[in-house]
This record gives structure tokens, C-alpha cells and sequence, in this order.
């Protein structure tokens, strides 16, 4: 088994200096030059050179890697070119807000899709498999932010149940704060579980349906176990195997979304912050956030396999 | 591991996960500096803005946000009112001496910084020299013939100029922004301080806390000057982030916030009739839509070229329909708001493809194959696509345009691509918006002057009789020979069609008139109802 981690392990840390590598180099292909974006209207071509200099953009790009790479190895991620502050405090800054969203949608998802994609799976044909389906397919379709401002029209302005934006109340204190931050977390939690949950229950559906038809569970029905036994403990554990790569996979899907709720809900995340790094070309911070994201994809992918394997001993091989 | 055991480990990593996060957000961060200074009885003013401060070092920042905030913290010599005229801040005067080669500020003797340090010409000179050492943000260039810079006294200082330059007191009155010499000089490089603690500044609100992507907290300043008598009713200013515009909206119908930072969209301002305790608030521009064309490009580089392509854009259509009515026409290059130097005088190009094809067949070009295309006269046509407005208007000229024989190709693409293209030269017309110029002038010099001083002559022009007008208002310090001269430039860079302007877009925001007046906007969006000025003249109402 720990020959399969350290395997695992290395893999992941091969595909983050993947990840880091054609970040990097993809972000200076963009059209555009962030000196450009700092100062509007009247600037000289000595203040551009400061600048570039300052941002350490004078030098070639194949040491401006050399020397990102030499940085990260010592876990400084770099300085912002426009808030002047270390990128690691700005996205530590901002990374709890987007863990309690991103996490709190990906354990919601878990725990909702299981069940209707099983219950779905069971009945299948009848008007709640109707509906699950009808669920997945519509949320394939849906554009968060679509779905956001909608949210926030109705539950928020007209029904005026859910504030307009913003993370939690400043004026709260002790458990009253904790029930303004999930007030606050309703509206933009609802529209990512909207959008994920359907498509995982559907994928868990079609995964239970392709088990159920398996010899073994029928010699178990034949053997007298019981409907829910043979559903829960025996269909539902070899179905979760694929859909376990699912949620590793969705969790990186996740965090990505957030950058368009967060926009929409003003919640104050890394995808927020990815957001105005972009308008503003700022390299070293898009760098540590896409890192960031990576990490997150690339770990989670490897506590999915390590359950895999523990699930089914067979993928050790 | 079983379903059973698995489920209940994800459980309970779930549980310990969901703790730590909640913890570490920090609920109560920045909760007590946020709250009303007076208690319960004070009084707060919730803005909203878009973006957060990227920086919030004053002498490097200028993204809108920090602006705000900054210049309601840090004064200036020169402020900007209604009419788009500066007026006495920090400086209660300013003389030209020297036949224009010095400029001698006369400051006020009551600002004092919010450490009870006052605010003196020591404070003036630093931050000038601090700026053209590091050649810091857009003032580095207003800076450029600055030789030297004297303190005489607490409340004078000379700046020493190699050649005079009409709006040097202006230019640098209204945009840089004074910093405290006693806490800046300790903080060695400063193009790597971030000032982002501890603040001590002079201005009408002083920060308090800063939640990133949530809130900034201001505090009234007791000390500001321009307060009125009993020091501003306002305690508190609180901006909250919203970086949709369309949640900003609900927030402010909601009653999260009470007034809108950023400008209404044209689009939206139909949606505000219906409330009544919202008002719209118009204030000036200082920029304007415009056609700007390259002429490095042989046949743009041909006045009678550029006059037609003037003349296939129906302006009071634009305004009408893409702008829906929130906007006005201008002719020539000057804003209308600068009413002392547009020159009244000029004629708009009229409407007429016909004529506009008559006048370019008059010029040498035929179609020759038959195609309803003068030969030669296709043009790629570059926008920024992150205004909607400027997208439609390129779809419009296109359409006038082929009536008179001309191909235009729009291309819109995204903003980075749209600078990088426009300042390379990499276009043929290029649709845009000058966002703000606070003054005629600089802004001549800055989009028509061959040497290309500040990089925005995107036209590329080189054209000595155009310098030589610009070299002799820029000496001019008489000021009504100055406006006259400006009023010549405007008369020739529009007989030149050097860029046909297409409207001065109306700039409107809105706040909750049920709770706060008082507000002294300003023009522009740069700053417009939130100048510390305004903000310490804002009272509730009732």
C-alpha cells in the first residue's frame, strides 16, 4: 500500500510542476501588458521600464522561470504586482471563504446525490427516476450566474429571505455570527448544488443500473438477502467506485465555479480574486491561485484513489 | 474498510473540516474597527464599489477603488469641483513666477494628520520627490520639467520648472496625493511599501479596517478643515464589495447600502423611475466616445479620408438608440464641460454617407469593379469589448459606412488585447473612450504631440504645424491667450478630423435619498460622489 502512495504521490507532484509550468508560460502569451493596466493616460517609456523592472518582466523568460520555480521550491509564491503584498497571505486571506462554499456544495452534493441516484436507480422508469433525470440534464444546462442573479432576485429582493451578497453580517457577534454566515451562504451554496447535483445523481443512476444488472447481485437477491441490503451494501459499493473518480474530479470543477458565484454573491474567495487578477494581468497572483487549484484538483484526485484502492484492493495491482 | 466505516470517517472529516473553516474565516475580523465610532447613535454610510484596493499606497495606486478611498484619506493641493474647475484643498493658492518657470503653492496652516502631526510643505516636498525618483504612477510624467523643489516656510512650496507648462499647478494639484513624510520616509523602498496598516493621513475620512473582498471601514476625521461647523454628520463610511453591478442594484433597493459607487449603466437607469426613495444624481464627464484613426495607414494618413469617414457616423442616432438617450454630441476634440476652451465656433461633420462618397471619389478613389466598394478603403475597426456601448457603436458606423463605399471590419476583442493593440499601432480605426482628462491641455499634448510623451498618441501622428501649436499654449500661463490657443488646437485637429467624437456619456449614480443628502459630486466616475470633500458634506435626512 505504500508503494501505491508514494507511486500516487509522485504522480501528483509531477502533474502541480505541470500545471505550474504551463501556467506560467500561458499567462505571458496573453495578449497585453500589465504595465499597461497600472497606470491609465499619461505614461512615460522610463516609467514602463521602472515598472517592468520592478515586476522583474525585464528579464528573459526562461529565468523569470528559473527563478518563479527556485521561489516556489521555498514556498514564496511571489509578490503582487498590484497589492505590493505576498501572494500566499492574499490567497491564505481568502481560501476559507472558498473552502466553506466549494466544501460545503461538494459535501451536499455527496450527500444528496448518493441517495437519489440510488433511490433513482431502483425505480427505475417511474416518475422519480423521471424527475432525477429531468434534475441532471437541466443541471447540465444551467449557467451559475444565470441561476445566481435569479436566486437573488427572488429570495433575496422580492421575498427579501437571504441577503444581497456579502459573507456575513459585520455587526453580529458569537452564534449569532455563525447563523449570519450561513445565511449569507445559502443563496450561492444553492446555486453550485443546483448545478452539480443533478448531473451526479444521474451519474451514480447510470452506474447502479449497470450493477443491478450484474450475476452477483442477482445470486445475492437468489440467496434471499434482503432489496435494501443487496442495493445499499452490495450495488451502491461497486457503483461508488467510479463515482468516487467523479468527486475527485468534481471538487476541482467546484472550485472553478466559484470564481462566477463568487462574483455574483460578492463573496469575498479566491474565485473572487482570480476575477480582478486577470483584468489586471497580475501574473504572480493568477500563478498562485491557479496553483492553488491545482493543488486542490490534484490532491483530491489522490485521496480518491487512496479510497479506491481501499474500496477495491484489485487497483493496487 | 466497509460503506459504513468509510461513511462515518467522511463524516467526521467533514465535521473537522467545516470547524477549521469557520474559525479560520475569521468571523469577527475587522468587526470592531467597523463599528460606528459613536455607537449606536452614529451615523454610517454604506457605498458600494466593485473591485477592492489593489493598493494602498496613494504616491502608486490607481485602480478606482483605491482612489476613493485614498483620496478621501490623503489630501491634495487642488480639488476638483462641479464644473470641473480646481479649487483650494490643501493649497489655499498658487501664483506663477519666474514668467511661468516657478510655481509657488501657498498652503493651508490647519490640515494636521490624524497623528496630530501638521501638515506642512515638508510633506508637499517629499511626496514630489519621492514620486520623480521612483517615477511613480501618472504624476511621475506631470512631474517631467521639475528641477528642483523648495520648502521656504511650513506653508510654501516653489516647484522649479525648466520651461513653464500652463497647467503644471493644476496637473499636479489635483493628482498627487500628499503622504505623511514622518511615517513614509521610514519605510525604505518605497515602491515595495504597501501602507496597508496603521494609517495616518489628513483627509476627510481616515481607514480604520480593511476586510478584503468584504468591507473597508473609514472614520471620520475630527481635524478636517472643510467639515462644517461641528465636524461632519457622517461618522462612519463603509464601503462593501459587490463586483456585479446588477447585485450592487439590489443592494441598494434592498437598503444593504446607500449609495452606488460606480455609475449606473445606461441600461439600468429605466429600473430606478419606480422607486422613490432612490434619486439619480448627473454629474459631468471628463472624457468622451470617440473614432481615433491611425495614420500611419496611407489612406488614413489623408485628411479628406478621415473627414468622410466622419461623416458616415450619425451621432444623434448612437445616442439615441445605444445610449438611449443618456448622452450628448460634442464637436472637436475638447469636452463641452471644459467650457472655456471648446470652441463654440465648430461645425460637427454632418451625417451624409452620400456626401461622405462624393467627397472620397472628389479625393481619387473609384470603384472599379463594381463591387459598391471604393477601392482600397477597407479598414479593420478595433474595440474593447468590455464596453457594450462601444461595441454597438462599431456596429453601427459599419453599416453607414459601406453606404458611402467604405469596408470597415470590426473587431472587438477583449480589453488587455485592445491595449496592447491600440498603444502598437496595431489597428487601422479604433473605437474608444477617454475616461478622464482633467484638463485641455495635457490632454493635447499627450494624444497629438509627435514625440509621443505620455504614449497615448495612438493616432501617431507627427504633424510640426500641430506641435508648434501645442509647444506655444503649453508656455502660455496668460490665461486667456491660453484658452485662446486651446481653442485654435481644437479648430485644427477637427478641421483634420484627426478623431471623430461620438458623445459625452451621461454619468449618473444613485443613492438612497430617504436616508443621506448633502452629496458635492464631481465630475467623472473617477472620483464622483465619494471625494472626501463630498463625503464630509453628506447629512441624513430628517
Amino acid at each position: 500500500m505504500a508503494e501505491f502512495i508514494a507511486r500516487r504521490a509522485m504522480r501528483a507532484i509531477l502533474t502541480i510542476w505541470i500545471a505550474v509550468t504551463v501556467t506560467f508560460f500561458l499567462l505571458r502569451l496573453l495578449p497585453g501588458d500589465p504595465t499597461l493596466l497600472v497606470v491609465e493616460g499619461d505614461m512615460t517609456p522610463e516609467m514602463q521600464q521602472a515598472l517592468r523592472e520592478q515586476y522583474g518582466l525585464d528579464k528573459p523568460m526562461l529565468t523569470q522561470y528559473w527563478l518563479y520555480l527556485t521561489e516556489l521550491a521555498r514556498g514564496n509564491l511571489g509578490t503582487s504586482f498590484r497589492q505590493l503584498q505576498p501572494v500566499t497571505d492574499i490567497i491564505v486571506s481568502r481560501l476559507p471563504w472558498t473552502a466553506l462554499l466549494a466544501g460545503s456544495a461538494f459535501v451536499l452534493t455527496i450527500v444528496l446525490g448518493i441517495p437519489l441516484g440510488v433511490y433513482a436507480a431502483a425505480h427505475r422508469g417511474k416518475r422519480v427516476d423521471r424527475v432525477v433525470q429531468m434534475f441532471g440534464i437541466t443541471g447540465h444546462a444551467l449557467f451559475v450566474p444565470s441561476i445566481g442573479i435569479l436566486l437573488l432576485v427572488v429570495a433575496g429582493s422580492w421575498l427579501g429571505w437571504f441577503p444581497i451578497g456579502g459573507a456575513i453580517d459585520p455587526d453580529t457577534r458569537g452564534a449569532d455570527a455563525y447563523v449570519s454566515l450561513l445565511h449569507h451562504l445559502a443563496l450561492p451554496l444553492l446555486s453550485l448544488v443546483v448545478v452539480q447535483l443533478g448531473p451526479y445523481a444521474l451519474t451514480l443512476r447510470t452506474n447502479m443500473l449497470e450493477v443491478l444488472g450484474e450475476d452477483y447481485i442477482k445470486s445475492a437477491r437468489g440467496r434471499g438477502l434482503s432489496p435494501q441490503r443487496t442495493l445499499w451494501r452490495h450495488a451502491l459499493r461497486n457503483a461508488f467506485l467510479p463515482a468516487l473518480t467523479l468527486m475527485g474530479l468534481q471538487l476541482g470543477t467546484l472550485v472553478g465555479g466559484a470564481v462566477l458565484t463568487e462574483t455574483v454573491f460578492a463573496y469575498p474567495g479566491v474565485g473572487r480574486l482570480i476575477y480582478e487578477a486577470v483584468g489586471q494581468l497580475d501574473y504572480p497572483l493568477l500563478q498562485g491561485a491557479f496553483i492553488m487549484l491545482a493543488i486542490t484538483v490534484v490532491v483530491a484526485n489522490l485521496i480518491t484513489d487512496v479510497i479506491s484502492m481501499l474500496l477495491n484492493p484489485r487497483i493496487r495491482a | 474498510m466497509n460503506m459504513r466505516t468509510l461513511g462515518r470517517w467522511s463524516g467526521a472529516v467533514t465535521a473537522v473540516v467545516t470547524a477549521l473553516t469557520l474559525t479560520s474565516c475569521g468571523l469577527n475580523e475587522g468587526q470592531d474597527a467597523s463599528k460606528p465610532a459613536g455607537g449606536d447613535s452614529s451615523t454610517t454610510l454604506r457605498i458600494g464599489t466593485t473591485t477592492d484596493v489593489a493598493n494602498f499606497n496613494p504616491l502608486q495606486s490607481l485602480s478606482k477603488t483605491d482612489n476613493w478611498i485614498l483620496n478621501a484619506m490623503y489630501p491634495h493641493l487642488l480639488r476638483i469641483d462641479g464644473d470641473a474647475k480646481k479649487v483650494p484643498e490643501l493649497a489655499s493658492k498658487y501664483t506663477h513666477e519666474d514668467g511661468g518657470k516657478s510655481v509657488v503653492f501657498t498652503l493651508r496652516d490647519d490640515f494636521v494628520w490624524s497623528d496630530g502631526t501638521p501638515v506642512t510643505s515638508a510633506d508637499v516636498k517629499y511626496s514630489a520627490e519621492t514620486i520623480m525618483k521612483n517615477k511613480l504612477g501618472n504624476v511621475a510624467a506631470k512631474l517631467t520639467w521639475v528641477e528642483g523643489i523648495e520648502a521656504p516656510d511650513a506653508t510654501t512650496v516653489v516647484f522649479k520648472l525648466s520651461r513653464p507648462y500652463a497647467p503644471f499647478a493644476e496637473g499636479v494639484g489635483f493628482w498627487m496625493s500628499i503622504v505623511p513624510k514622518h511615517i513614509f520616509e521610514k519605510a525604505g523602498d518605497i515602491t515595495k511599501f504597501a501602507n496597508n496598516s496603521d494609517w495616518v493621513g489628513a483627509g476627510a475620512y481616515i481607514l480604520k479596517s480593511a476586510t478584503p473582498g468584504q468591507r473597508y471601514v473609514m472614520t471620520r476625521n475630527d481635524k478636517y478643515p472643510y467639515a462644517p461647523a461641528g465636524g461632519a454628520a457622517v461618522d462612519t463610511v463603509e464601503y462593501r464589495l459587490y463586483p456585479d453591478v446588477n447585485t450592487m442594484q439590489l443592494a441598494l433597493r434592498n437598503g444593504d447600502i446607500d449609495l452606488m459607487g460606480t455609475p449606473v449603466p445606461a441600461s439600468a437607469i429605466a429600473s430606478f423611475s419606480g422607486d422613490e426613495k432612490i434619486k439619480l444624481q448627473e454629474v459631468g464627464s471628463l472624457g468622451f466616445a470617440h473614432i481615433t484613426y491611425n495614420v500611419t495607414n496611407e489612406h488614413l494618413a489623408r485628411p479628406k479620408v478621415r473627414q468622410a469617414l466622419s461623416m458616415v457616423v450619425d451621432t444623434k442616432s448612437i445616442i439615441s438608440t445605444v445610449l438611449q438617450g443618456e448622452g450628448s454630441p460634442m464637436t472637436g476634440p475638447i469636452s463641452p464641460i471644459f467650457a472655456e476652451y471648446d470652441n463654440a465656433e465648430l461645425q460637427p461633420y454632418p451625417f451624409d454617407p452620400a456626401a461622405a462618397r462624393k467627397l472620397l471619389e472628389e479625393d481619387g478613389y473609384a470603384d472599379k469593379n463594381g463591387d459598391g466598394k471604393l477601392d482600397g478603403l477597407s479598414f479593420e475597426m478595433v474595440c474593447d469589448q468590455s464596453n457594450p456601448n462601444l461595441t454597438r457603436v462599431a456596429q453601427v458606423v459599419r453599416e453607414d459606412a459601406a453606404k458611402a463605399g467604405v469596408e470597415l471590419v470590426a473587431s472587438c476583442v477583449e480589453r488587455n488585447t485592445f491595449l496592447s493593440r491600440t498603444k502598437s499601432g496595431d489597428y487601422d480605426l479604433d473605437v474608444s473612450q477617454w475616461a478622464v482628462f482633467d484638463n485641455p491641455m495635457d490632454q493635447l499634448r499627450s494624444t497629438y504631440l509627435s514625440s509621443n510623451p505620455g504614449g497615448i498618441n495612438y493616432n501617431l501622428v507627427k504633424d510640426p504645424k500641430l506641435d508648434k501649436l501645442i509647444d506655444e499654449a503649453a508656455v502660455t500661463t496668460d490665461h486667456d491667450k491660453f484658452a485662446g490657443k486651446i481653442k485654435d488646437l481644437d479648430a485644427y485637429v477637427h478641421e483634420q478630423a484627426l478623431l471623430t467624437p461620438l458623445y459625452v456619456e451621461k454619468i449618473q449614480f444613485a443613492y438612497n435619498a430617504g436616508k443621506f443628502t448633502g452629496f458635492q459630486p464631481s465630475p467623472s466616475d473617477l472620483l464622483g460622489m465619494v471625494t472626501g470633500y463630498s463625503l464630509s458634506q453628506v447629512r441624513p435626512v430628517g
